[in-house]
Formats: C-alpha cells, sequence, structure tokens
C-alpha cells in the first residue's frame, strides 16, 4: 500500500459503466464502516449530511463469509437510504463476530432527511455487486482491505 | 486471456471455442473492426467468454455492437440456455430488471414547440418525479402492489392511468405471464411501494425528439411517422424493487451453485437450472419486476400526455399521443427458438439487449406484423436515438436480439473529471438541446462524450442484419434524474 494512503477510508476504482471502491480498517468493523463511508460519498457530499436520524441495524446470517455479510450490509443500508428517505454520514459498527453457524454483525447508523438544496445529491446506487468483490488482509500499513464494485 | 478471433465477415466475429477456459459455445461479436478493437482493449471479451463456460448454453455467447464491460456478464450480451439442461442467471438480466424505453407519438410539429420548448420542459420537470430520493404520486397499499404486480399494465388501466389500447403496444401486452408475488421479498416490497411512476437517476431519462431521418418510408407509415414530427421517449426501469429483487436472488444462487455444482468465472455470475425450485422462484419474482417496470414506464407516460394536455388546452387523443411501442432491455425469458433445425424452448437472458422479432411473428401488435417488432434504441442527450425494426435473421443469428443503445466509451470518474455539468448543458443549448437535471456531476457522467457514437451502433446491427434501420429521432428537450 502506497504510504500517502494511510489514514485513507477508501478510494475510488475506475470502472467503465460503474463505479468502485477499494475500502481500508485496521480493525474488521472499522473495514465495514468505511465501505459505508465510500459508499453514501459516491451519492452525496457527506460532510453536508448531519447525523440526525439513528438507526440500529442488526444482520445474522448462517454460513456466510466477510465478502457476504458485507454485501447484506451495504444492500441494508441502501434499503434503509430508500425506504426511509435517509442519506447516512455517520457509521458505527458495534460488533462483528460468531454465533453458532452465523455471523452477526450490529451496528448504529446515524445521518439526515434528504434535502435537495441542503445535499449535494450525485447519483443513486441500484446495488452493490459481486463482480470483483474482495476482503482480505492488509499490509504493515493497515490491518484489512477490501473492494466492491457498486451498480448505478 | 488469449482467444482466437476468427473474421466471419466484416460485421461479425467469432471466438474460437476453447477448452483451456471451459467454453461450451464459441462468442460471437456483431462489430466492425473498430468496436471490436474497443471491446478488446477493455476485457470485454473475457466476459463473454466466461458467459459461454454456463451449464446448457446454447449456440454461443453472444455481444452487440454496444457491448462494454459489465460485471459478471458483459452489457450488450445475449445468451439463452435449455430449459431442460440449462442455467437462469439474476446477474445476466441485471439489478434493473425490465429496464426499457417507451416511446409515444403526437400529432405535433417541430414548429409547434419550438418557441415553447423551454416551458414545457420546465412543467415536465415539475411534474415528473424523478431522480434521488423520488417518490411517485401513486401512493400503494401492499395488497394493491400485489395486484400491480401479478396483472401489469392491466393494473394501471383499471386504475385510470393510460389507455386500453396502449397495453397492445407493450411486450407481452405489457402483462408477463408467471409472476408470483410469493417469492418476492418483503424488503422488495416495501421498496417498489412508493416508486410507480418515479424515473430514478443514471441513464434514465425522458426526452422530447423529432423524427430527424427516415429510412423507410413504408415503416414510417406503420409507425404513424413523419419528418418534423415530435415523440417522446421514456427510458426507466423496476427501480427499487427490481433492484432488490436481484440482490435477494444472487444471493440464493450463491448457495445454488454449491448445490447443483455449477463451477463460475465470477462470482456475478451465479445461477441456478432453470428448472430448479430456486430457477423457478427467481422467474416469477422476475416477471413481477417485469410487470412493475412497464407499469412504471406507463404511468410515467401518463404524466406526460397530463402535462401535454394542460400545456396545449387539447386532450391527449386530440394531440395523438398513442403509444408507438415500450421494450425492455433488461430481461430473461422462456421463448420458442430454432437450435439445430427444432423447434425448443430456451430461456434468453438480454442485459443491455432488445428484442428483435421479424414481420410476420405471432407476438407483435397487428400494426407491426408487416414491418417487424419496433426496437426502440436510446441514444446519448447529444446526438441521436433510434427506431430500427425486428428481423428473420436476428431470428437465426441471435435469439432475436439487437443492440439496446450507445455503450459506454469512458467511465463515470473520467467523464466527471473531463467534463463540467453545467458547460455540457450550455454547449447543448447552443446546439438547440434544452437539458433539464437534477445533478449537474450525474449530467456529466452521462455526456454525450462518455458514449460511443450510437449511428455507428445501428449502422453495424443493420449490416449485420440482426435489425433495420427505419427511423432517426434527435432529442429537443432532456429530462435526468
Amino acid at each position: 500500500m502506497n504510504l500517502k494512503r494511510i489514514g485513507k477510508k477508501y478510494r475510488y476504482i475506475d470502472h467503465l459503466s460503474d463505479i468502485g471502491i477499494e475500502f481500508y480498517g485496521n480493525k474488521l468493523e472499522e473495514l465495514f464502516e468505511n465501505a459505508g463511508v465510500g459508499m453514501f460519498s459516491i451519492m452525496c457530499d457527506l460532510e453536508l449530511v448531519e447525523p440526525q436520524e439513528k438507526r440500529n441495524i442488526k444482520i445474522s446470517q448462517k454460513d456466510t463469509c466477510y465478502e457476504d455479510l458485507l454485501v447484506l450490509w451495504l444492500e441494508r443500508l441502501l434499503y434503509l437510504y430508500e425506504v426511509d428517505d435517509v442519506l447516512f454520514s455517520e457509521f458505527k459498527v458495534c460488533g462483528i463476530h460468531k454465533k453458532g453457524w452465523n455471523l452477526v454483525l450490529t451496528a448504529e447508523i446515524s445521518g439526515e432527511k434528504i434535502d435537495l438544496n441542503k445535499h449535494k445529491i450525485k447519483i443513486a446506487i441500484k446495488a452493490p455487486t459481486y463482480h470483483m468483490l474482495e476482503i482480505k488482509r492488509g499490509d504493515r500499513y493497515c490491518n484489512w482491505k477490501g473492494r466492491i464494485i457498486f451498480d448505478v | 486471456m488469449d482467444y482466437k478471433i476468427k473474421k466471419i465477415n466484416d460485421y461479425k466475429w467469432e471466438i474460437e471455442k476453447d477448452e483451456k477456459y471451459d467454453m461450451r459455445v464459441p462468442g460471437i461479436i456483431f462489430a466492425d473492426r473498430q468496436l471490436l478493437d474497443h471491446a478488446a482493449n477493455e476485457k470485454t471479451i473475457d466476459q463473454v467468454i466466461n458467459v459461454a463456460t454456463l451449464p446448457g448454453i446454447l449456440k454461443a455467447s453472444y455481444a452487440m455492437p454496444d457491448i462494454h464491460f459489465g460485471y459478471g456478464f458483459p452489457i450488450g450480451g445475449v445468451a439463452a440456455f435449455d430449459e431442460d439442461s440449462g442455467v437462469i442467471s439474476p446477474g445476466g438480466v441485471g439489478f434493473d430488471i425490465s429496464c426499457g424505453v417507451r416511446t409515444l407519438r403526437t400529432n405535433l410539429n417541430i414548429g409547434d414547440i419550438k418557441d415553447r420548448l423551454e416551458d414545457i420542459m420546465s412543467t415536465l420537470s415539475f411534474n415528473i418525479p424523478k431522480g434521488v430520493g423520488s417518490k411517485g404520486k401513486i401512493r400503494l397499499s401492499k395488497n394493491q402492489l400485489m395486484q400491480l404486480l401479478k396483472e401489469g399494465v392491466d393494473w394501471a388501466i383499471r386504475n385510470g392511468y393510460g389507455w386500453e389500447e396502449d397495453k397492445y403496444f407493450v411486450e407481452e401486452n405489457g402483462c408477463m405471464a408467471g409472476a408470483n408475488t410469493d417469492f418476492v421479498s418483503s424488503l422488495a416490497m416495501d421498496r417498489g411501494m412508493d416508486q410507480v411512476g418515479t424515473l430514478g437517476s443514471g441513464n434514465h431519462f425522458l426526452e422530447i425528439q423529432v423524427v430527424d431521418e427516415i429510412y423507410d418510408t413504408g415503416a414510417a407509415e406503420s409507425l404513424g411517422l413523419e419528418k418534423d414530427q415530435i415523440t417522446i421517449m421514456i427510458h426507466s426501469g423496476s427501480r427499487g424493487l427490481g433492484h432488490q429483487i436481484c440482490s435477494d436472488y444472487i444471493r440464493v444462487m450463491q448457495q445454488s451453485v454449491i448445490k447443483y455444482g455449477i463451477k463460475l468465472a465470477d462470482r456475478q455470475l451465479a445461477c441456478t437450472p432453470v428448472s430448479s425450485p430456486e430457477g423457478r422462484r427467481y422467474y416469477g419474482a422476475m416477471a413481477c419486476a417485469i410487470n412493475y417496470a412497464m407499469v412504471n414506464r406507463h404511468c410515467l407516460a401518463h404524466w406526460v400526455r397530463t402535462v401535454f394536455e394542460r400545456f396545449f388546452g387539447k386532450s391527449s387523443d386530440k394531440l395523438g399521443l398513442g403509444t408507438i411501442y415500450d421494450v425492455s432491455h433488461n430481461i430473461a425469458k422462456i421463448e420458442e427458438h430454432n437450435v439445430d433445425g427444432k423447434l425448443k424452448k430456451v430461456c434468453v437472458h438480454r442485459k443491455g439487449a432488445t428484442r428483435s422479432y421479424p414481420p410476420g411473428n405471432k407476438d407483435i401488435p397487428d400494426r407491426y406484423k408487416s414491418i417487424g417488432q419496433p426496437v426502440i434504441i436510446p441514444g446519448d442527450m447529444g446526438r441521436y436515438s433510434f427506431i430500427l425494426l425486428g428481423t428473420e435473421k436476428a431470428m437465426s443469428e441471435s435469439f432475436g436480439s439487437t443492440c439496446h443503445g450507445a455503450g459506454r466509451l469512458m467511465s463515470r470518474t473520467k467523464a466527471k473529471k473531463n467534463i463540467q455539468g453545467s458547460e455540457l448543458k450550455k454547449e447543448l443549448f447552443n446546439k438547440g438541446i434544452i437539458v433539464m437535471a437534477g445533478s449537474m456531476a450525474g449530467l456529466a457522467e452521462e455526456a454525450p462524450q462518455a458514449y460511443k457514437d450510437v449511428s455507428k451502433v445501428v449502422d453495424v446491427t443493420h449490416y449485420a442484419g440482426i435489425s433495420k434501420k427505419a427511423i432517426r429521432l434527435r432529442p429537443l428537450g432532456v429530462l435526468k434524474g
């Protein structure tokens, strides 16, 4: 990893039809948080979104892996954004742990109701995809790295 | 990947079947030299090869001339699978299930609207729900949504949206058979509840266009079009409901590939046997999303009619606002095709490809029986769109399919870096095109420069014989989400 990238949460990846991000974290929880930040920063200017509305999330999935859990997490964020009209800007993943055969993620997220005049809306994301999807151990600069492509 | 390309003619190329990549069939690419080189440079051909490895694929993995790099399946890809031994793949349809185009004619001429275009566009912009976070004007209960998903356009007509005759000019007469709401998740239902009649964002648009050139006068007469006549084009899909159904079933099929022992080159190609319980469930849910998308475009057309009625002070009937045709370009369907001299039921996937049925086909409206199915090709906002006609050759060469649009040339990030949305708006205004967009960044991503020249794409389909040029349309007013 490039030294300059230390401390960076994510970066965009060029993809001809769609948009992807590579995201980083020292803990798995942080990696998932930064994937959320990266996804919503594709959609709007996150600095303009205030953490007014809170939601608690719990995802429990049987026989799954971190990659699939990541897709589920991002899908859940998109669902809440679309159904509740909320753009999210703060993501706190409280834990990712195994419980029996299940992987369980708990999180608290916050954001603000969409205001077209206030938030600089860029583009809507349709869904996260499995294409080029990856979560792996990082290097000496960060412990975890991930990559995902979104359909826009 | 290294592969061998064999030239069949100037517009058709074969990627030879190579066992090294577990290809079951060859790849066929409809393109001229330039479009082929472009596909090769961006590794799209690797995706054509990956599709050729899927079980039960028939004849070939096809690529239309607008092909470009997608996720899993290429965009502009066509693949047909044996109903008994083949597979069905949500990724081969795409997230925006039944994304498609509807075109309306009017009896207005360019002279009738030229000076009032800006006002009409503003009124449309105000009245058409569009862009990020848009909610429709129609509020549905869960039961009403379930009825809509089962009945398609019939539901809309029964509830006062659109004309009775519209449905005869929609693929499948506006109602896709086999829709089963038991297979649609509550998450998908929630997302679909208040988005009926919304345009969305991205490459979706609503355009006022003018007939710019006629290539086939007989066809123009059947389509009810003359030079300088005003038309309206609506490009949208199944919105959040379709996206969620695709996501739900890609997850189901991650398990299916293990259960049925299917080897994949890319996880996004996840699939299941057509005849498996998982396959039947996906087909039932996908059919619901197709019905939703057709109703969505139908209701958008209804809002267009109401705006035109108010604006011109005449009924939409008097304004001649009839539907020319409505056709999807992200779809999988069970169709009957000739395979090795025998009629066979196959599951045709068109991901960024349009059905192109020939004259006389039983599934096209009587009005077009003599000319073939209208194939509507949306172009970019600065150049043209086209109406093509289906051909007999498409049936034998590409499972009754042709291209779907221009195809991307430049990534969204690159487009945003190189093009200013506000500059683009001015540039198009100077060319006589009025653009209304919710997001300037979004507009830059959809700039004409970001797309291939759609005229070249349709020329290839014309010379390859998989569709025939009939009408060229030029944009006058563009509404983007």
